[in-house]
Protein backbone atom coordinates (compact mmCIF):
# COMPACT_ATOMS: atom_id res chain seq x y z
CA UNK A 1 0.00 0.00 0.00
CA UNK A 2 1.81 3.44 -0.98
CA UNK A 3 1.07 6.89 0.36
CA UNK A 4 -1.02 9.53 -1.81
CA UNK A 5 -1.29 13.47 -1.50
CA UNK A 6 -4.55 15.16 -3.25
CA UNK A 7 -3.42 18.91 -3.91
CA UNK A 8 -6.54 20.29 -3.98
CA UNK A 9 -5.89 23.73 -6.56
CA UNK A 10 -8.07 25.95 -7.28
CA UNK A 11 -10.08 25.94 -4.52
CA UNK A 12 -13.10 28.68 -4.55
CA UNK A 13 -14.21 29.60 -1.03
CA UNK A 14 -17.25 27.37 -0.40
CA UNK A 15 -20.41 29.17 0.98
CA UNK A 16 -19.46 32.80 -0.78
CA UNK A 17 -22.41 34.57 -2.27
CA UNK A 18 -23.53 33.82 -5.93
CA UNK A 19 -25.70 36.26 -7.54
CA UNK A 20 -25.91 38.32 -4.59
CA UNK A 21 -27.87 35.81 -2.79
CA UNK A 22 -26.64 34.60 0.48
CA UNK A 23 -26.07 30.93 0.29
CA UNK A 24 -28.59 29.22 2.53
CA UNK A 25 -28.19 26.66 5.48
CA UNK A 26 -29.52 23.95 3.44
CA UNK A 27 -27.07 24.61 0.44
CA UNK A 28 -24.56 24.72 3.16
CA UNK A 29 -25.58 21.34 4.41
CA UNK A 30 -25.76 19.83 1.05
CA UNK A 31 -22.56 20.80 0.32
CA UNK A 32 -20.98 19.74 3.73
CA UNK A 33 -22.63 16.71 3.18
CA UNK A 34 -20.59 15.55 -0.39
CA UNK A 35 -17.11 16.36 1.48
CA UNK A 36 -18.44 14.17 4.64
CA UNK A 37 -19.76 11.19 2.48
CA UNK A 38 -16.95 11.10 0.63
CA UNK A 39 -14.28 11.34 3.56
CA UNK A 40 -16.08 8.89 5.78
CA UNK A 41 -16.29 6.48 2.62
CA UNK A 42 -12.31 6.44 2.34
CA UNK A 43 -11.78 6.52 6.37
CA UNK A 44 -14.09 3.26 6.53
CA UNK A 45 -12.11 1.63 3.32
CA UNK A 46 -9.25 2.33 5.77
CA UNK A 47 -7.70 4.48 3.45
CA UNK A 48 -7.98 7.86 5.02
CA UNK A 49 -4.57 9.00 6.16
CA UNK A 50 -5.03 12.86 6.60
CA UNK A 51 -5.52 16.05 5.18
CA UNK A 52 -5.33 19.66 6.16
CA UNK A 53 -6.63 22.86 5.00
CA UNK A 54 -4.18 25.36 3.90
CA UNK A 55 -4.88 29.51 4.34
CA UNK A 56 -6.59 31.69 2.44
CA UNK A 57 -4.01 34.00 1.48
CA UNK A 58 -0.90 33.29 -0.79
CA UNK A 59 1.48 32.64 1.99
CA UNK A 60 5.34 33.47 0.77
CA UNK A 61 8.01 32.23 -1.51
CA UNK A 62 11.30 32.05 0.06
CA UNK A 63 14.40 31.41 -2.84
CA UNK A 64 17.74 32.10 -2.55
CA UNK A 65 18.74 34.84 -5.54
CA UNK A 66 22.32 35.57 -6.04
CA UNK A 67 23.40 34.03 -2.45
CA UNK A 68 20.65 35.86 -1.14
CA UNK A 69 17.37 34.78 0.62
CA UNK A 70 14.46 36.71 -0.92
CA UNK A 71 10.94 36.36 0.68
CA UNK A 72 8.02 37.38 -1.38
CA UNK A 73 4.07 37.80 -0.37
CA UNK A 74 1.47 35.34 -2.05
CA UNK A 75 3.16 34.55 -5.12
CA UNK A 76 -0.54 34.56 -7.11
CA UNK A 77 -2.77 36.78 -9.18
CA UNK A 78 -5.66 35.73 -7.82
CA UNK A 79 -6.13 33.42 -4.48
CA UNK A 80 -8.05 30.77 -6.00
CA UNK A 81 -5.33 29.60 -7.88
CA UNK A 82 -3.29 29.03 -4.80
CA UNK A 83 -2.90 25.17 -3.35
CA UNK A 84 -6.56 24.72 -1.09
CA UNK A 85 -5.48 21.49 0.90
CA UNK A 86 -4.65 18.51 0.61
CA UNK A 87 -5.73 14.89 1.69
CA UNK A 88 -2.94 12.05 1.92
CA UNK A 89 -4.82 8.72 1.29
CA UNK A 90 -3.66 4.79 1.24
CA UNK A 91 -4.12 2.70 -2.14
CA UNK A 92 -2.60 0.01 -3.78
CA UNK A 93 -1.50 1.90 -6.91
CA UNK A 94 -2.16 4.78 -9.25
CA UNK A 95 -5.07 3.56 -11.11
CA UNK A 96 -6.97 2.93 -7.23
CA UNK A 97 -6.05 6.54 -5.77
CA UNK A 98 -7.31 7.75 -8.95
CA UNK A 99 -10.13 6.15 -8.39
CA UNK A 100 -10.55 7.20 -4.75
CA UNK A 101 -9.68 11.00 -6.11
CA UNK A 102 -12.41 10.96 -8.88
CA UNK A 103 -15.33 10.79 -5.89
CA UNK A 104 -13.68 13.95 -4.08
CA UNK A 105 -16.17 16.44 -4.07
CA UNK A 106 -13.47 19.23 -4.67
CA UNK A 107 -13.77 18.43 -8.51
CA UNK A 108 -17.45 18.80 -8.28
CA UNK A 109 -16.84 22.53 -6.61
CA UNK A 110 -15.01 23.90 -9.45
CA UNK A 111 -11.41 22.50 -8.23
CA UNK A 112 -8.65 20.67 -9.78
CA UNK A 113 -6.90 18.00 -8.45
CA UNK A 114 -2.74 16.88 -8.65
CA UNK A 115 -2.66 13.80 -7.41
CA UNK A 116 1.20 12.49 -5.92
CA UNK A 117 2.51 9.08 -4.88
CA UNK A 118 4.99 9.46 -1.91
CA UNK A 119 7.87 8.01 -2.58
CA UNK A 120 8.69 5.85 0.24
CA UNK A 121 11.63 3.94 -1.45
CA UNK A 122 14.85 3.66 0.84
CA UNK B 1 -5.44 -2.13 7.67
CA UNK B 2 -7.89 -1.67 10.71
CA UNK B 3 -8.44 2.13 10.92
CA UNK B 4 -11.87 2.90 13.14
CA UNK B 5 -14.21 5.39 11.40
CA UNK B 6 -14.99 7.95 13.71
CA UNK B 7 -18.58 8.19 13.83
CA UNK B 8 -18.73 11.91 14.83
CA UNK B 9 -17.45 11.99 11.37
CA UNK B 10 -19.62 9.92 9.70
CA UNK B 11 -23.11 11.32 10.61
CA UNK B 12 -24.20 14.62 9.68
CA UNK B 13 -27.59 15.74 11.62
CA UNK B 14 -30.39 16.78 9.47
CA UNK B 15 -30.46 20.88 9.21
CA UNK B 16 -27.82 21.33 11.10
CA UNK B 17 -26.69 24.33 9.53
CA UNK B 18 -30.31 25.52 9.46
CA UNK B 19 -30.97 24.57 12.87
CA UNK B 20 -27.96 25.92 14.25
CA UNK B 21 -28.18 28.87 12.88
CA UNK B 22 -31.51 29.71 14.70
CA UNK B 23 -29.99 28.36 17.51
CA UNK B 24 -27.13 30.69 17.49
CA UNK B 25 -29.04 34.20 16.89
CA UNK B 26 -31.35 33.35 19.52
CA UNK B 27 -28.51 32.30 22.32
CA UNK B 28 -26.13 35.45 20.94
CA UNK B 29 -28.81 37.85 20.47
CA UNK B 30 -29.85 37.01 24.15
CA UNK B 31 -26.32 38.11 25.46
CA UNK B 32 -25.44 40.91 22.79
CA UNK B 33 -29.38 42.68 22.67
CA UNK B 34 -31.59 42.92 19.80
CA UNK B 35 -30.05 46.42 18.60
CA UNK B 36 -26.95 44.08 17.12
CA UNK B 37 -28.53 41.44 15.26
CA UNK B 38 -27.52 42.38 12.20
CA UNK B 39 -24.07 42.38 13.79
CA UNK B 40 -24.72 38.58 14.73
CA UNK B 41 -26.94 37.49 11.59
CA UNK B 42 -23.65 38.45 9.21
CA UNK B 43 -21.33 36.68 12.32
CA UNK B 44 -22.95 33.51 11.71
CA UNK B 45 -23.29 33.49 8.32
CA UNK B 46 -19.24 33.89 8.39
CA UNK B 47 -18.55 30.85 11.10
CA UNK B 48 -20.98 28.47 8.86
CA UNK B 49 -18.84 29.48 5.63
CA UNK B 50 -15.64 29.01 8.03
CA UNK B 51 -17.22 25.59 8.90
CA UNK B 52 -17.51 24.88 5.68
CA UNK B 53 -13.95 25.70 4.11
CA UNK B 54 -12.32 23.79 7.09
CA UNK B 55 -14.40 20.99 8.06
CA UNK B 56 -14.13 18.49 4.90
CA UNK B 57 -10.61 18.39 6.05
CA UNK B 58 -11.14 17.57 9.46
CA UNK B 59 -14.32 16.12 9.39
CA UNK B 60 -17.54 17.20 11.39
CA UNK B 61 -16.32 18.32 14.90
CA UNK B 62 -17.82 16.71 18.24
CA UNK B 63 -19.62 19.26 18.91
CA UNK B 64 -20.35 21.29 15.84
CA UNK B 65 -23.12 23.43 17.84
CA UNK B 66 -20.12 24.62 20.21
CA UNK B 67 -17.78 25.07 17.64
CA UNK B 68 -19.69 26.92 15.30
CA UNK B 69 -20.87 29.74 18.49
CA UNK B 70 -17.15 29.67 19.62
CA UNK B 71 -16.49 31.23 15.85
CA UNK B 72 -19.55 33.65 15.66
CA UNK B 73 -18.69 34.96 19.33
CA UNK B 74 -15.52 35.72 18.31
CA UNK B 75 -16.40 37.11 14.81
CA UNK B 76 -19.32 39.57 16.82
CA UNK B 77 -16.77 40.98 19.34
CA UNK B 78 -14.30 41.44 16.56
CA UNK B 79 -16.81 43.86 14.80
CA UNK B 80 -17.77 45.41 17.80
CA UNK B 81 -13.90 46.50 18.86
CA UNK B 82 -13.58 47.14 14.52
CA UNK B 83 -16.88 49.24 15.15
CA UNK B 84 -16.10 51.25 18.20
CA UNK B 85 -19.93 53.12 17.57
CA UNK B 86 -21.61 49.98 18.72
CA UNK B 87 -21.94 49.86 22.50
CA UNK B 88 -22.69 46.43 23.26
CA UNK B 89 -24.42 45.87 26.64
CA UNK B 90 -23.96 49.44 28.99
CA UNK B 91 -20.24 50.35 28.89
CA UNK B 92 -18.89 46.88 29.49
CA UNK B 93 -15.37 46.45 28.35
CA UNK B 94 -14.90 44.83 25.35
CA UNK B 95 -12.50 42.12 27.18
CA UNK B 96 -14.43 41.52 30.05
CA UNK B 97 -17.85 41.07 27.66
CA UNK B 98 -15.43 38.62 25.67
CA UNK B 99 -15.30 36.49 29.11
CA UNK B 100 -18.77 37.09 30.51
CA UNK B 101 -20.16 35.87 27.16
CA UNK B 102 -17.87 33.12 26.75
CA UNK B 103 -19.33 31.73 30.42
CA UNK B 104 -22.47 32.44 29.34
CA UNK B 105 -22.41 30.06 26.37
CA UNK B 106 -20.06 27.28 28.17
CA UNK B 107 -23.42 27.37 31.14
CA UNK B 108 -25.53 26.90 28.53
CA UNK B 109 -23.65 23.86 27.13
CA UNK B 110 -23.97 22.30 30.54
CA UNK B 111 -27.69 23.18 30.94
CA UNK B 112 -29.13 22.07 27.52
CA UNK B 113 -32.95 23.63 28.47
CA UNK B 114 -30.99 27.42 28.63
CA UNK B 115 -30.55 26.69 24.77
CA UNK B 116 -34.32 25.28 24.33
CA UNK B 117 -35.57 28.41 26.37
CA UNK B 118 -33.04 31.11 24.15
CA UNK B 119 -35.35 29.73 21.19
CA UNK B 120 -38.30 30.59 23.24
CA UNK B 121 -37.65 33.67 24.08
CA UNK B 122 -36.53 35.01 19.83
CA UNK B 123 -39.95 33.19 19.30
CA UNK B 124 -41.88 35.72 21.54
CA UNK B 125 -39.97 38.47 19.89
CA UNK B 126 -40.03 37.75 16.50
CA UNK B 127 -44.23 36.88 17.36
CA UNK B 128 -44.71 40.65 19.03
CA UNK B 129 -48.12 41.82 18.59
CA UNK B 130 -46.46 45.02 16.86
CA UNK B 131 -45.94 43.16 13.92
CA UNK B 132 -47.90 42.12 10.81
CA UNK B 133 -48.74 38.76 10.63
CA UNK B 134 -46.57 37.93 7.26
CA UNK B 135 -43.63 39.95 9.19
CA UNK B 136 -44.56 37.31 12.14
CA UNK B 137 -44.04 34.19 10.27
CA UNK B 138 -41.30 35.46 7.89
CA UNK B 139 -39.15 36.75 10.65
CA UNK B 140 -39.57 33.53 13.04
CA UNK B 141 -38.72 31.59 9.95
CA UNK B 142 -35.15 33.66 9.16
CA UNK B 143 -34.45 34.34 12.86
CA UNK B 144 -35.50 31.14 15.41
CA UNK B 145 -35.60 28.33 11.93
CA UNK B 146 -32.80 29.62 10.16
CA UNK B 147 -34.68 29.76 6.56
CA UNK B 148 -33.12 32.31 4.31
CA UNK B 149 -34.54 35.14 2.25
CA UNK B 150 -34.64 33.18 -0.76
CA UNK B 151 -36.12 30.17 0.55
CA UNK B 152 -38.97 32.25 2.50
CA UNK B 153 -39.57 34.24 -0.57
CA UNK B 154 -39.97 30.95 -2.67
CA UNK B 155 -42.49 29.62 -0.01
CA UNK B 156 -44.47 32.73 0.06
CA UNK B 157 -43.89 33.38 -3.80
CA UNK B 158 -42.51 36.44 -3.28
CA UNK B 159 -39.71 38.58 -4.96
CA UNK B 160 -36.31 37.99 -2.60
CA UNK B 161 -36.18 42.01 -2.56
CA UNK B 162 -39.18 42.56 -1.36
CA UNK B 163 -38.87 39.60 1.18
CA UNK B 164 -35.79 41.10 2.70
CA UNK B 165 -37.24 44.50 3.11
CA UNK B 166 -40.04 43.05 5.05
CA UNK B 167 -37.55 41.21 7.53
CA UNK B 168 -35.51 44.56 7.74
CA UNK B 169 -38.24 46.89 8.82
CA UNK B 170 -39.70 44.16 11.09
CA UNK B 171 -36.24 43.92 12.84
CA UNK B 172 -36.20 47.88 12.72
CA UNK B 173 -39.53 48.19 14.63
CA UNK B 174 -38.11 45.49 17.29
CA UNK B 175 -35.24 47.36 17.66
CA UNK B 176 -36.72 50.64 18.02
CA UNK B 177 -38.92 48.55 21.28
CA UNK B 178 -35.60 47.95 22.98
CA UNK B 179 -36.74 45.16 24.08
CA UNK B 180 -34.97 42.67 26.18
CA UNK B 181 -35.31 38.87 24.98
CA UNK B 182 -37.48 37.20 28.22
CA UNK B 183 -40.49 34.87 28.83
CA UNK B 184 -43.32 37.18 29.20
CA UNK B 185 -44.70 38.16 32.71
CA UNK B 186 -47.19 36.44 34.08
CA UNK B 187 -50.08 38.73 33.09
CA UNK B 188 -48.74 39.10 29.74
CA UNK B 189 -48.09 35.38 28.75
CA UNK B 190 -51.57 34.35 27.44
CA UNK B 191 -51.47 36.80 24.74
CA UNK B 192 -48.40 36.12 24.28
CA UNK B 193 -48.50 32.95 23.91
CA UNK B 194 -51.86 32.95 21.97
CA UNK B 195 -49.94 34.66 19.40
CA UNK B 196 -46.64 32.60 18.89
CA UNK B 197 -49.54 29.96 18.49
CA UNK B 198 -51.22 31.94 15.77
CA UNK B 199 -47.83 32.57 13.82
CA UNK B 200 -47.43 29.03 14.38
CA UNK B 201 -50.78 28.33 12.96
CA UNK B 202 -50.45 30.33 10.19
CA UNK B 203 -46.88 29.07 9.35
CA UNK B 204 -47.68 25.60 9.06
CA UNK B 205 -51.18 26.50 6.94
CA UNK B 206 -48.76 28.25 4.64
CA UNK B 207 -46.04 25.59 4.20
CA UNK B 208 -49.31 22.93 4.20
CA UNK B 209 -51.72 24.42 1.39
CA UNK B 210 -50.40 23.34 -1.78
CA UNK B 211 -51.34 26.45 -3.54
CA UNK B 212 -48.08 27.89 -4.26
CA UNK B 213 -44.31 27.59 -3.96
CA UNK B 214 -41.63 24.72 -4.01
CA UNK B 215 -42.16 21.91 -2.51
CA UNK B 216 -39.31 20.70 -0.75
CA UNK B 217 -39.40 24.07 1.37
CA UNK B 218 -43.22 24.31 1.68
CA UNK B 219 -42.78 20.71 3.83
CA UNK B 220 -39.85 21.70 5.54
CA UNK B 221 -41.71 25.01 6.83
CA UNK B 222 -44.23 22.62 8.31
CA UNK B 223 -41.76 20.73 10.18
CA UNK B 224 -40.86 23.66 11.03
CA UNK B 225 -43.94 24.60 12.99
CA UNK B 226 -43.91 21.32 14.63
CA UNK B 227 -40.41 21.74 15.74
CA UNK B 228 -40.96 24.98 17.36
CA UNK B 229 -44.53 23.96 18.91
CA UNK B 230 -42.83 21.62 20.57
CA UNK B 231 -40.32 23.82 22.29
CA UNK B 232 -43.75 25.06 23.96
CA UNK B 233 -44.80 22.07 24.79
CA UNK B 234 -41.30 21.18 26.19
CA UNK B 235 -40.94 24.99 28.11
CA UNK B 236 -43.14 24.46 31.78
CA UNK B 237 -44.21 28.08 31.49
CA UNK B 238 -45.70 27.61 27.75
CA UNK B 239 -46.66 23.97 28.22
CA UNK B 240 -50.51 23.76 28.48
CA UNK B 241 -53.40 21.88 26.86
CA UNK B 242 -54.07 24.14 23.94
CA UNK B 243 -50.44 23.59 23.13
CA UNK B 244 -51.39 19.97 23.14
CA UNK B 245 -54.06 20.74 20.59
CA UNK B 246 -51.96 22.50 18.23
CA UNK B 247 -49.52 19.97 18.35
CA UNK B 248 -52.35 17.20 17.38
CA UNK B 249 -53.22 19.06 14.96
CA UNK B 250 -50.04 19.01 12.98
CA UNK B 251 -49.14 16.06 13.56
CA UNK B 252 -52.95 14.63 11.96
CA UNK B 253 -51.98 17.06 9.24
CA UNK B 254 -48.59 16.47 8.74
CA UNK B 255 -49.28 12.78 8.63
CA UNK B 256 -51.13 13.09 5.56
CA UNK B 257 -48.48 15.44 3.55
CA UNK B 258 -46.93 12.40 1.52
CA UNK B 259 -50.64 11.30 0.10
CA UNK B 260 -51.60 14.93 -0.30
CA UNK B 261 -49.98 14.89 -3.82
CA UNK B 262 -50.56 12.11 -6.13
CA UNK B 263 -47.83 11.62 -8.47
CA UNK B 264 -49.18 13.56 -11.19
CA UNK B 265 -48.76 16.06 -8.55
CA UNK B 266 -52.19 16.83 -8.78
CA UNK B 267 -54.79 17.99 -6.20
CA UNK B 268 -56.23 14.84 -4.71
CA UNK B 269 -59.40 14.86 -2.26
CA UNK B 270 -59.50 13.49 1.12
CA UNK B 271 -61.85 10.61 -0.58
CA UNK B 272 -59.68 9.39 -3.25
CA UNK B 273 -56.45 9.83 -0.62
CA UNK B 274 -54.89 6.26 -0.45
CA UNK B 275 -54.69 6.31 3.43
CA UNK B 276 -52.07 3.67 3.09
CA UNK B 277 -49.90 6.11 2.40
CA UNK B 278 -50.75 8.37 6.24
CA UNK B 279 -47.38 8.54 8.44
CA UNK B 280 -48.73 6.03 10.42
CA UNK B 281 -45.88 7.14 13.35
CA UNK B 282 -46.91 10.84 13.14
CA UNK B 283 -50.74 9.87 13.41
CA UNK B 284 -49.50 8.07 16.99
CA UNK B 285 -47.19 11.29 18.59
CA UNK B 286 -51.11 13.48 17.00
CA UNK B 287 -53.01 11.02 19.10
CA UNK B 288 -50.41 11.56 22.08
CA UNK B 289 -50.67 15.18 22.25
CA UNK B 290 -54.53 14.89 21.52
CA UNK B 291 -54.93 12.73 24.49
CA UNK B 292 -52.81 15.37 26.62
CA UNK B 293 -54.78 18.43 25.43
CA UNK B 294 -58.09 16.78 26.91
CA UNK B 295 -57.21 18.47 30.61
CA UNK B 296 -58.47 21.41 31.79
CA UNK B 297 -61.98 23.15 30.99
CA UNK B 298 -60.56 25.47 28.05
CA UNK B 299 -61.68 24.74 24.93
CA UNK B 300 -59.68 26.70 22.00
CA UNK B 301 -60.30 26.90 18.38
CA UNK B 302 -57.00 24.12 18.31
CA UNK B 303 -58.92 21.87 20.14
CA UNK B 304 -62.03 21.20 17.99
CA UNK B 305 -59.65 21.57 14.70
CA UNK B 306 -57.45 18.99 16.24
CA UNK B 307 -60.76 17.07 16.91
CA UNK B 308 -61.91 17.19 13.35
CA UNK B 309 -59.08 16.03 11.53
CA UNK B 310 -58.76 13.07 14.40
CA UNK B 311 -62.04 12.13 12.75
CA UNK B 312 -60.36 11.98 9.68
CA UNK B 313 -57.45 10.32 10.85
CA UNK B 314 -59.42 7.27 12.76
CA UNK B 315 -61.47 6.71 10.22
CA UNK B 316 -60.67 3.05 7.88
CA UNK B 317 -61.98 4.46 4.73
CA UNK B 318 -63.60 8.07 3.70
CA UNK B 319 -67.40 6.76 4.45
CA UNK B 320 -66.76 5.60 7.59
CA UNK B 321 -65.85 8.64 8.79
CA UNK B 322 -67.88 10.02 11.93
CA UNK B 323 -69.69 12.80 10.53
CA UNK B 324 -71.84 13.58 13.10
CA UNK B 325 -69.16 14.68 15.39
CA UNK B 326 -67.17 16.30 13.04
CA UNK B 327 -70.66 18.42 12.55
CA UNK B 328 -70.81 19.22 15.79
CA UNK B 329 -67.23 20.67 15.78
CA UNK B 330 -67.95 22.59 12.66
CA UNK B 331 -70.49 24.45 14.49
CA UNK B 332 -68.63 24.92 17.68
CA UNK B 333 -66.20 26.49 15.52
CA UNK B 334 -68.18 28.55 13.16
CA UNK B 335 -70.51 29.95 16.23
CA UNK B 336 -67.15 31.52 17.35
CA UNK B 337 -66.20 33.18 14.58
CA UNK B 338 -66.82 33.54 10.66
CA UNK B 339 -64.01 31.84 8.56
CA UNK B 340 -65.24 31.10 4.65
CA UNK B 341 -63.07 27.95 5.03
CA UNK B 342 -64.42 26.58 8.11
CA UNK B 343 -67.95 27.56 6.62
CA UNK B 344 -67.17 25.59 2.94
CA UNK B 345 -65.68 22.19 4.80
CA UNK B 346 -68.75 22.42 7.30
CA UNK B 347 -70.81 22.64 4.76
CA UNK B 348 -69.40 19.34 2.52
CA UNK B 349 -69.79 17.43 5.88
CA UNK B 350 -73.31 18.72 6.25
CA UNK B 351 -73.67 16.75 2.99
CA UNK B 352 -72.50 13.31 4.48
CA UNK B 353 -75.05 13.65 6.97
CA UNK B 354 -78.10 15.58 5.66
CA UNK B 355 -77.80 14.74 1.96
CA UNK B 356 -76.47 16.93 -0.94
CA UNK B 357 -79.75 18.81 -1.47
CA UNK B 358 -79.77 19.88 2.23
CA UNK B 359 -76.05 20.84 1.90
CA UNK B 360 -76.70 22.89 -1.21
CA UNK B 361 -79.50 25.12 0.60
CA UNK B 362 -77.03 25.58 3.73
CA UNK B 363 -74.43 26.85 0.95
CA UNK B 364 -76.91 29.12 -0.38
CA UNK B 365 -77.67 30.39 2.68
CA UNK B 366 -74.11 31.33 4.03
CA UNK B 367 -73.19 32.46 0.17
CA UNK B 368 -75.86 35.36 1.14
CA UNK B 369 -73.43 36.84 3.06
CA UNK B 370 -71.68 37.86 0.23
CA UNK B 371 -67.85 36.68 1.50
CA UNK B 372 -67.92 33.64 -1.23
CA UNK B 373 -68.26 35.00 -4.53
CA UNK B 374 -64.26 35.10 -5.00
CA UNK B 375 -63.65 32.09 -2.67
CA UNK B 376 -62.37 29.12 -4.97
CA UNK B 377 -63.25 26.48 -2.56
CA UNK B 378 -67.18 27.57 -2.39
CA UNK B 379 -67.37 27.08 -6.11
CA UNK B 380 -65.82 23.84 -6.22
CA UNK B 381 -68.55 23.03 -3.53
CA UNK B 382 -71.01 24.37 -5.60
CA UNK B 383 -70.13 21.79 -8.45
CA UNK B 384 -69.70 19.23 -6.45
CA UNK B 385 -72.77 19.04 -4.40
CA UNK B 386 -74.72 20.30 -7.63
CA UNK B 387 -73.05 17.53 -9.13
CA UNK B 388 -74.73 15.13 -6.82
CA UNK B 389 -78.36 16.15 -6.85
CA UNK B 390 -77.99 15.86 -10.86
CA UNK B 391 -78.53 19.86 -11.50
CA UNK B 392 -75.23 19.30 -13.90
CA UNK B 393 -75.99 22.03 -16.12
CA UNK B 394 -75.11 24.19 -13.15
CA UNK B 395 -72.60 21.87 -11.76
CA UNK B 396 -70.41 22.83 -15.45
CA UNK B 397 -71.17 26.70 -14.47
CA UNK B 398 -69.76 26.10 -11.41
CA UNK B 399 -66.96 24.26 -12.12
CA UNK B 400 -66.37 27.10 -15.36
CA UNK B 401 -66.75 29.99 -12.31
CA UNK B 402 -64.06 27.60 -10.42
CA UNK B 403 -61.35 27.66 -13.15
CA UNK B 404 -61.09 31.23 -13.63
CA UNK B 405 -60.23 31.43 -9.80
CA UNK B 406 -58.12 28.89 -9.71
CA UNK B 407 -54.36 30.30 -9.46
CA UNK B 408 -52.44 27.28 -9.58
CA UNK B 409 -51.06 24.86 -12.04
CA UNK B 410 -52.21 21.09 -10.20
CA UNK B 411 -55.67 22.34 -9.13
CA UNK B 412 -56.74 23.88 -12.73
CA UNK B 413 -55.81 20.58 -14.00
CA UNK B 414 -58.19 19.00 -11.64
CA UNK B 415 -60.69 21.05 -12.51
CA UNK B 416 -60.64 20.61 -16.21
CA UNK B 417 -60.31 16.79 -15.63
CA UNK B 418 -63.64 17.25 -13.79
CA UNK B 419 -65.53 19.55 -16.11
CA UNK B 420 -64.51 17.29 -18.92
CA UNK B 421 -66.02 14.51 -17.07
CA UNK B 422 -68.98 16.49 -15.97
CA UNK B 423 -69.97 17.15 -19.80
CA UNK B 424 -68.68 13.33 -20.78
CA UNK B 425 -71.20 12.21 -18.30
CA UNK B 426 -74.26 15.05 -19.67
CA UNK B 427 -73.87 13.80 -23.64
CA UNK B 428 -74.40 10.14 -22.66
Amino acid sequence: MNTYMLLLHDSINLGEQQNGNEVSAEDMQAIIGDYVGWRSKVEANGRLVGGEKLGDEGGRHIRMTDGEIRVTDGPFAEVKEALGGYFAIKAADYDEAVEISKGCPHLKYGGWIELREVDETH
Amino acid sequence: MNVKPNPSVNELVDHLFRHNAGQMVSVLTRIFGFENIDVIEDAIQEAMIKALNHWPFKGIPKNPTAWLIQVAKNRVLDQFRRNKRVDPGGGETLEKLDRLSGKLIEDKFRYPREMKEDLLCMMFATCDPALKPDSQIALTLKTVGGFSVSEIAAAFLSKNEATAKMLTRAKKTLKEKKMSLEIPPPDELEPRLNAVMKVLYLMFNEGYSASSGAEVVRTDICFEAIRLAQILSDHPVTRSPKVEALLALFFFQGARLGARNSQTRDVLLLADQQRELWDKKMINVGLYHFRRSAVGVEVTDYHLEAEIASCHILANDFDSTDWDRMLQCYDLLLNRRFSPVVAINRIIVISKVKGAEAALNELKNVEKTGLLESYLPYHIACAQLEFETGALEKAAESYRRAIQLATNRPTLRFLERKLEALLQNQEQ
